[in-house]
């Protein structure tokens, strides 16, 4: 488990991703070992969250603090999993270098980032959940801190893929630097449309994944009827703020 | 006694000598400092009602509140604080970070209880409840006052050595003060008002002070 943490705090430090890291493996990262810190991570998030459901008003509702831990860490991975396969097929178009494991290694890096700021921020939020009785706030509160943690992941997953860039210039030979130019350029616009698709499709599997939160004024339930969507019910939670 | 004045005087005044002592020991005697000076301005804010009958647990509740708001605080914001230090590279410095944070915590609790005798005199020339409550706020502010400007003199040193700490003080500022406000709420009463019974929390909902202020606003814009 020490090691599992000390990888993630290489990562956050970014010296995992350094220039002079090793050549020869992109990332050097154990796959299973920082998976399962992740897992940890977004359930204490998610515990943190669903200190909301269990401080509510009226009789704590345990079981949907229950599948809020259950249920961050799903809407995580589902969002990944979901995206996976199209950043892959599209990169290896394009003619990226990255291999399959490569782009999986970094995806999970940035998850590994994404997660760690959301759970640092889980104390702040486990505080306002304990004391706002407001869904409407805390709904916002929470997309905040989602919107915030998964940026800062993405502009991590940026920035390696930029040092990666400067570290196969520096290794390739001059003559066929214009063509790995336009290639990079390709690779990035690619992770630059990804990364718009994974916030879209983040906001809808948490959507999908609904009630997170649990209205206090309904009964418990593990899954809600399909209706309206993600930026909808964010509007819907503007306008109720004050009311 | 001496060792105490020295320490003292060491956070309001000399800002490297604090940082070259980030050690387990320089940091228990400024979260002692935290504790003993809120302790003593929260006993004399919850001394409004005077202290017959059960008006001593208010002065109690007061006293263990204050301490309670600044250590509850720092301690719900620092986890962020250190991730988000740790992402943009400046871990090395983390330490003197937390230091300097402390370091300016203490400051304010120090300048509170300074501004205890003023709060004394106050409560002895006025009986307005609303009055007591402003006069408190003008000594927080006081004293917040204070702490940021220890907080600045501290970052000017790691600024210089890194300016991204820059950014670090100003994010710490805002995450500090966001939690701060609703504390301050949940916290309530710290006066404790004489006509009402004494809690240690408001019997009502705790509520969200965010949302209060909007909704005063709100409802001034609207209607």
């Amino acid at each position: 488990m020490k090691r599992w943490l000390t990888d993630l705090d290489r990562i956050l430090r970014g010296e995992a991703t350094r220039l002079d890291a090793s050549q020869d493996e992109a990332l050097p990262i154990p796959l299973g070992g920082l998976l399962l810190v992740i897992l940890l991570l977004a359930a204490i998030y998610g515990a943190c969250m669903g200190f909301f459901a269990g401080f509510r008003e009226g009789g704590a509702c345990l079981m949907q603090w229950l599948a809020a831990v259950v249920k961050v860490p799903s809407l995580l991975f589902l969002t990944v999993a979901v995206t996976f396969p199209s950043l892959y097929v599209f990169n290896a178009l394009v003619g990226s270098r990255l291999s399959f494991l490569a782009i999986l290694r970094l995806l999970v890096a940035s998850l590994a980032v994404s997660v760690a700021v959301l759970a640092s921020l889980g104390p702040i939020v486990a505080f306002f959940s304990v004391s706002t009785t407001s869904y409407p706030f805390m709904l916002l509160l929470n997309v905040l801190v989602f919107l915030v943690s998964g940026i800062l992941g993405l502009a991590f997953l940026r920035q390696t893929l930029n040092r990666w860039n400067i570290r196969a210039t520096i290794a390739t030979p001059s003559e066929t630097e214009s063509r790995n130019d336009t290639l990079d350029r390709n690779v990035k616009k690619v992770f630059t449309c990804w990364m718009v698709a994974v916030m879209l499709v983040g906001g809808q599997m948490a959507w999908v994944l609904r009630p997170l939160l649990g209205k206090p004024t309904e009964a418990f339930h593990w899954f809600s009827p399909r209706e309206s969507n993600f930026l909808h019910a964010i509007l819907e939670a503007f306008s109720n703020l004050f009311s | 006694m001496t060792s105490l004045w020295t320490q003292i005087d060491d956070i309001l005044r000399r800002r490297r000598a604090v940082q070259s002592r980030s050690t387990g020991s320089a940091m228990l005697w400024m979260i002692g400092c935290i504790a003993g000076f809120g302790l003593a301005y929260g006993a004399v804010m919850g001394a409004f009602g005077g202290v017959s009958g059960d008006r001593p647990w208010q002065v109690a509740y007061s006293a263990l509140k204050t301490p309670l708001l600044l250590l509850g605080t720092s301690l719900i914001a620092w986890p962020s604080f250190f991730v988000f230090n740790t992402l943009v590279g400046l871990r090395r410095d983390f330490a003197r970070a937390t230091t300097a944070l402390m370091a300016a915590q203490a400051g304010l609790a120090i300048a509170l209880a300074s501004l205890a005798p003023l709060t004394v005199v106050w409560y002895a020339s006025s009986s307005d409840y609303g009055d007591a409550l402003r006069f408190n706020g003008a000594m927080f502010a006081v004293a917040c006052f204070a702490g940021q400007w220890l907080l600045r003199d501290h970052y000017r040193l790691l600024i210089e050595s890194d300016p991204r700490h820059r950014w670090m003080f100003w994010l710490w500022l805002a995450i500090y003060v966001f939690v701060a406000i609703q504390m301050s709420w949940v916290l309530r009463p710290f006066v404790g008002d004489p006509n009402a019974p004494v809690e240690f929390f408001r019997r009502e909902k705790w509520g969200n002070a965010y949302l209060v202020v909007g909704r005063l606003i709100y409802d001034a814009l609207v209607n």
